[in-house]
Order: structure tokens, then C-alpha cells, then sequence
């Protein structure tokens, strides 16, 4: 069995993202950038699966700029065995990226992809959905647990009050959630080895994607700042205050 | 007592003088200390602050500084006399100024040590004091030990963060010494006679702490190794390939990550127990966060080779930078949960430091058979925490405990043997004041005792701390 797992290279989750002068978007330059939590689950995933001797192989993909390199030797390292980039310096959007992931899935035929269900930088909870629907696959969302069998996976996901268990037909799309697992640790002669597997570069040309961004962003600006908390001398000043002011009694 | 509390109320008002529980105050954070004060008063400007010291002088009453509260040797904490006064500093917070052209920052003597690395991060700079109790010590504390921590390899003990101080002194007079300068010689430097004076000399109200530019990136690695010499080697060989940028050197024993591990369940081990010998080391950088993991790993990369050290995690993100880093900060807990441990906080030079290890782990198991010596520390800058657990065949915790005053003696005397410290940073306080008259020259001590009298001629300032 063959897994796909994308994934993509955000400003590091203990960043503190500051937003450009111009308002454009957020500083990345000089920042620390790191694998997407989710999709580092994803890649842990899949590598356990390896060694449990269900999945056969193990392929990394992203989709970005050339430095998104590092975050698949990063996956190498965690076990994949081989990484694709689909190197473009064009801004993409879940949909481009689906599309793009949807003409690797074509090109390699994996039995299960597995992502994270959301970026961290942009949360918008679509790629995986989105590639579902490009393929006519079935997916499952919101992984906490996923055991295959046979020619299905069954799914425990994490939904709204509980636990949900599905069963879908392979070959098909697992987003994860954050209880599914805890990534490993790398060592340095994983990394090492690492740097011996294939990577493979692509353009999405070579796909046959066009990857031209549908949406405009108008403006990025910072959430308001925090204002300072006040002390209130008593329970009855409290109470007026969250009645007269805060208007939430 | 009723007309000193109306006299201090009359000072910082009523509310700031507390004169039930307290624990809060007059434990020490180990629990080995159980103070009795007379009041804790808690002002909020240097000049209560210098009424209640002036108050104090006048009616001979002694005077126990107070920061943070999270002091190891008893320093902080009254004696059980219940005559003496806790004057806090708590109250005192406030961030006065922050220069990022003269790169310093003056604050107040209350602000908690994480706030001020918070404040210097704001600004796009590093305030780099660190260590485990950050979120609770207070720089005047900090300042009064001295305190070195988890970056001292790289930036230095409080001392050297310390450009100018504002200071009470034990006559109620405020001597203003806040200079912002590098440069200044103009006869005796005073600030230095504070610093580490665990509050015997005056009460800290104020200081100009230097900054630095912010590092970009951060890179912790774990590292598993064969022994504390090859700690050693290793440390040498990083300064070689890495140069400045080690900024944490910390050695680990196996025994001690197992008590964390134990203890804490919910944190993992980045490496198989396998490893005698672990060091938790980060290497900071003002460039770009993927060429510094490049050197590291190509650093690291040619330690294995070299067969300095047997295998390595590097974080490969800052959450797990900060996990790493989480088993080191639970160490000292981890130890309270196993049952009392005998604690040491030595200092060697560098390069004997395994030499040490061989001989105090020699000398114990002499005198204890079946003895379990925890190791871990700063080793970057020479300082071990050597702690000693007891046999489990031949002591119970109970009785471990009496035998404090003989491990103490096996272990200093090595430390002596090597020509290390008693006391690396945490200080002398009440714990160690009989102790270091073995270990230092009676003229040392005298010089000591001259300058004491001559700032504090009544013995009112912190009686019975360090001399
Ligand atoms: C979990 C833990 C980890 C620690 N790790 C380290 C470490 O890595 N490195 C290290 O060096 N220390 C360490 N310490 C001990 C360290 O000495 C204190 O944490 C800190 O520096 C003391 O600050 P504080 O505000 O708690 O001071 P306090 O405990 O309140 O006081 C300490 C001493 O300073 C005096 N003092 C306090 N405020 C003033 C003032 N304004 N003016 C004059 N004198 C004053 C007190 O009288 C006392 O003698 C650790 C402690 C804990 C609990």
C-alpha cells in the first residue's frame, strides 16, 4: 500500500507572526518556518503504518517555494521514503493546491493520503475536502484514530460532542486531528539518511495545473491589542460592571 | 510591635502591611525553613522603601529583603525569632525605561524575571537571564544571588547584566548609582558590592540591565553520550565548530532523566534510555533559523563520526525545542517526588569536571554503597548540581536526611580537591554560612566582615545571612 501525505511549510506555531508594513500579508522573512503541525501527525502517521508493515511506501509532497525542501527532508527524516516538490513562487490557495495534489495522486496512485486538516498559518480547513472532491474519493476528516483493513480504512474522527467512527473505501483522503498521534523525535542519522533520499521537483506546468490565485486579498492587518485588565474593589462592582459595561449578565 | 505596625502602616498604608499568614513569606520554597517575622510590609516606591529602612534603623529592627521567594538557601526567609521584618519588594513592578539604541532597560526591583524577558521581546531585544523559576524569582532577587541560570555560557551571570543599581542602604539613605554606561571607571565599583550580597548590605529598589539583539532562530539538541568526559569533549569541539552561538550546555544523567520521565509521564524522552550521559544544548543565532540547523547538524553530524557522542534528536520545530527543554526544568521537582535528595551546587573548572564526577561518585559509594548520585547542571559554565539520592538497600528518606552534614563534607571536600565552589550560584543564605569557613581563608572571610560593618555598622541588614 502506498500513502501520499502533502505537507506544507508554515512560520513556526511559537512565532509570534507579525504583519508586513504594507499590509499585504505576514512577515516571513527571517522568521523561523517549521512543518505544519498537522501535517508532521500526517507524516508520523503514515511511517507508523510503515512499520507496522501495512504501508509500503511512503511519499512526501509540497507545494511551494524551493526552500519547502527543507520541510520534506524533514518528513524524510521523520520516514518517508522519497519527497516531491512542486516547486512555483506563485501564492497558492487550497484550491490550487488540491488541484496540484490531485495531479500527483494521478501520477502515483497511492491507496491513502493523509494531511492535516488545516494549515496553521491560513486555518482554512479545505485542501483535504477539496481533493475528496477533485477525485471522487472518499474521505474522512478529523482523524483521532485510523486502522486499515482489508481495502478500507475505518476512521474515528472528532467531531462536534464525540467520537464518530466511519469506514471508507481505499483508495481515499484522512485529514488528521491532534489526538491521532505524537510525532517522534528526529535524530541526526535520520536526518543524515535523509538527505540521501530521492527528491524529486516538478513544476506545475509539468502537471498541467494552472495554479493562478482566485482569490485577492484586500487587506492583513493585526487582531486589536489586548487593553489592560482593571482591579475592582468588590463583588458588587464586578457585577455592575459586567452588567452596565461588558453587557454579558 | 502594634507602633511599628501603626508607624509602617502610616508609610506604605494599611492594606501593605500584613501581619497574619505568613507562609507565603516566611517558608522558603524547599520547605526547609519555617521563619516566624514580626510583619511583612510591602512597599511600592524607593522612598517607603527608605522610611521603613530609615524606621527600621532607628529602632534597631532587623530587616529580611524580600523578592520573589524562590531562594535555595535560606536567604530570603526570617529567622524564627519572630523580631524581624520582611520588607517586600513585590509591589514594586514597574518597567521604567527601555533603550534599544543604549540597549538597557531600568526597572523596578518587584518585576518578575519572565515579565522583563517578555518586555525585552517586545522591544526586539534578549534579556537573557533564565532559569527554572522565572515565572515566580524577581530581579531584585536575582540580582541579590547573583543568579546564573541557563545562559551563562553565553551571556553571564547576573553581574555581568547589571549596569548600574539603585540601592536602600541600612541607614534609610538611597544611594542613586543607575548609569547606564559601559564604560566607567571612577573608583570603587558599588553595584558589585550588591550583587550577590543576598541582601545583607541594602535593599535593591532599582537597576539598568543590559540587553541584546534578539537571536532569529534557536536550534535544542539532545544528545546522548558515553560519559561526562565526552561531555566535556563535545563541549569543546561545539565552541570549535559553532563558536559563540551555544547558548545552554546542560549534562543529564540517565538516573536523572529517569526520575523526569517517572515522574512526569506526560514527557517524553527524545532518545532511548539507552545513554549513560545526555546534554541538552540550544545554539542561537541572529541569521536565518535553516543555515543555523545546517552547521548544527553538520557539526553534530561530524561529533558521531568522531565517536564523541552516540546520537542526537534535533528539534525540528521550537515546540519540541520547549518539551526538550521541559525535562530539564522538571528535574529538581521530579527529585522532591523520589524522596529528599542531599543537594549540591558545585562549581569546576570546565576541564576537570569529569575528574570530579569520578572522584565525589567514588568517595560516596565508599562511605554509602548502593548510593545514587543525581547529576545534572550547567556544566557549560562549569556548575554541577549534584545531588545525592539515598541507597535504597541501607536508608530510608527519613534517615537519609541525617546524614546532610556528612555527604556535604564528602562532596565539598572533592569540590575543594578540584579547586570548584561550594556554592556555584545560589548563594550562601543561612544554609551554607558555617560551611564555607572551611572552605574559604580566614582573611577572605574578614574582608568580608570589614565591608559588612562599614555599610551596615548596626547589623541590621539580613543578620545571619552569609557571614
Ligand atoms: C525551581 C528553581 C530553580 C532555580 N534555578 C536556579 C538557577 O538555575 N540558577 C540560579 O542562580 N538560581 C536558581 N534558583 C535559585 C535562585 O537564587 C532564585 O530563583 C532567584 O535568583 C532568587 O530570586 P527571588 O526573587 O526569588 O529572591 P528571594 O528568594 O526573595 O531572595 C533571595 C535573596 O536575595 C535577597 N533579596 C531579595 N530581594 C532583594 C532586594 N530587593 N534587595 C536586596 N536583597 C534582596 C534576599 O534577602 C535573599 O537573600 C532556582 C530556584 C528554584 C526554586
Amino acid at each position: 500500500m502506498k500513502i501520499l501525505v502533502p505537507v506544507k511549510r508554515v512560520v513556526d506555531y511559537n512565532v509570534k507572526v507579525r504583519v508586513k508594513a504594507d499590509q499585504t500579508g505576514v512577515e516571513t522573512a527571517n522568521v523561523k518556518m517549521s512543518m505544519n503541525p498537522f501535517d508532521e501527525i500526517a507524516v508520523e502517521e503514515a511511517v507508523r503504518l510503515k512499520e507496522a508493515g501495512i504501508a509500503t511506501e511512503v511519499i512526501a509532497v509540497s507545494c511551494g517555494l524551493l526552500s519547502c525542501q527543507e520541510t520534506l527532508r524533514t518528513a524524510l527524516a521523520i520516514g518517508a521514503d522519497r519527497a516531491i516538490l512542486v516547486e512555483t513562487d506563485v501564492e497558492l490557495q487550497p484550491l490550487a493546491v488540491a488541484k496540484l495534489l490531485a495531479a500527483v495522486f494521478k501520477k502515483e496512485s497511492p491507496d491513502l493520503v493523509i494531511l492535516g486538516k488545516q494549515a496553521i498559518d491560513d486555518d482554512s480547513n479545505q485542501t483535504g475536502q477539496m481533493l475528496g472532491a477533485l477525485l471522487g474519493r472518499p474521505q474522512a476528516t478529523f482523524a483521532s484514530k485510523v486502522v486499515i483493513e482489508g481495502g478500507a480504512a475505518q476512521v474515528t474522527r472528532e467531531v462536534d460532542g464525540g467520537l464518530e467512527t466511519i469506514k471508507i473505501t481505499l483508495p481515499a483522503i484522512v485529514t488528521t486531528d491532534l489526538r491521532l498521534n505524537e510525532p517522534r523525535y528526529v535524530t541526526l542519522p535520520n536526518i543524515m539518511k535523509a538527505k540521501k533520499k530521492p527528491l524529486e521537483n516538478v513544476k506545475p506546468a509539468d502537471l498541467g495545473v494552472d495554479v493562478t490565485p482566485r482569490l485577492k486579498t484586500l487587506k492583513v492587518t493585526e487582531p486589536p491589542k489586548r487593553s489592560a485588565g482593571v482591579k475592582v474593589p468588590d463583588v458588587a462592582t464586578l457585577v455592575a460592571k459586567l452588567k452596565n459595561e461588558a453587557k454579558v449578565i | 510591635m502594634s507602633d511599628l505596625k501603626t508607624a509602617f502602616a502610616a508609610i506604605v498604608g494599611e492594606s501593605n502591611v500584613i501581619t497574619g499568614d505568613f507562609a507565603a513569606y516566611a517558608n522558603d520554597w524547599r520547605k526547609k525553613y519555617f521563619g516566624k517575622p514580626l510583619l511583612v510590609v510591602k512597599p511600592g516606591t524607593v522612598e517607603e522603601v527608605a522610611a521603613l529602612v530609615k524606621l527600621c534603623a532607628e529602632t534597631k529592627t532587623p530587616i529580611v529583603p524580600q523578592a520573589g521567594n524562590t531562594g535555595l538557601v535560606g536567604g530570603g526567609v526570617p529567622d524564627e525569632s519572630g523580631t524581624e521584618v520582611i520588607i517586600s519588594v513585590a509591589r514594586m513592578t514597574k518597567v521604567l525605561e527601555v533603550d534599544t539604541i543604549n540597549n538597557t532597560m531600568t526597572v523596578e526591583a518587584g518585576c518578575i524575571l519572565q515579565t522583563l524577558q517578555e518586555t525585552a521581546a517586545e522591544h526586539d531585544r534578549l534579556f537573557p537571564l533564565s532559569l527554572a523559576a522565572e515565572g515566580s524569582c524577581r530581579i531584585g532577587g536575582n540580582i541579590s544571588t547573583n543568579a546564573g541560570g541557563v545562559q551563562v555560557l553565553r551571556y553571564g551571570n547576573t553581574r555581568e547584566l547589571v549596569m548600574g543599581l539603585e540601592v536602600v542602604l541600612p541607614s534609610g539613605e538611597i544611594w542613586n548609582g543607575l548609569r547606564g554606561l559601559r564604560k566607567d571607571n571612577t573608583g570603587y565599583d558599588l553595584k558589585h558590592l550588591f550583587i550577590g550580597a543576598e541582601g545583607t548590605l541594602g535593599i535593591i529598589t532599582k537597576a539598568v540591565l543590559k540587553l541584546f539583539p534578539a537571536p532569529r532562530s534557536t536550534q535544542t539538541v539532545f544528545i546522548g553520550l558515553e560519559s561526562p568526559q565526552k561531555a566535556m569533549d563535545l563541549l569543546g569541539f561545539m565552541k570549535g565548530a559553532l563558536g559563540d552561538r551555544i547558548t545552554a550546555f546542560e549534562l543529564i544523567s540517565d538516573f536523572g532523566l529517569s526520575l523526569v520521565t517517572k515522574y512526569f509521564p506526560q514527557l517524553k524522552a527524545p532518545l532511548p534510555p539507552a545513554f549513560p550521559w545526555f546534554v541538552l544544548s540550544d545554539i542561537a543565532d541572529s541569521r536565518d533559523a535553516a543555515a543555523l540547523t545546517a552547521d548544527v547538524e553538520a557539526a553534530l553530524g561530524e561529533a558521531i563520526e568522531q565517536g564523541i557522542i552516540l546520537d542526537c534528536a534535533i528539534a525540528k520545530n521550537e515546540t519540541e525545542g520547549n518539551r526538550m527543554w521541559e525535562l530539564r526544568e522538571n528535574m529538581t521537582e521530579s527529585q522532591v517526588h523520589e524522596g529528599r535528595s542531599i543537594k549540591h551546587d558545585v562549581s569546576i573548572p570546565i576541564s576537570k569536571i569529569a575528574d570530579f564526577i569520578k572522584a565525589a561518585d567514588a568517595a560516596l559509594e565508599k562511605a554509602y554503597p548502593g548510593v545514587r548520585p543525581i547529576t545534572f547542571g550547567h556544566v557549560g559554565d562549569g556548575n554541577l548540581h549534584y545531588n545525592v539520592a539515598h541507597p535504597l538497600a541501607s536508608f530510608t528518606e527519613p534517615n537519609w536526611t541525617k546524614e546532610l552534614d556528612r555527604v556535604n563534607l564528602i562532596v565539598h571536600d572533592a569540590t575543594a580537591q578540584f579547586n570548584g565552589s561550594i556554592s556555584a550560584e545560589h548563594g550562601i543564605g543561612q544554609l551554607k554560612r558555617e560551611e564555607i569557613k572551611r572552605y574559604k581563608s580566614a582573611l577572605e572571610l574578614q574582608v568580608m566582615k570589614n565591608i559588612k560593618a562599614a555599610i551596615d555598622p548596626q547589623n541590621i541588614m539580613n543578620p545571619g545571612k552569609v557571614i
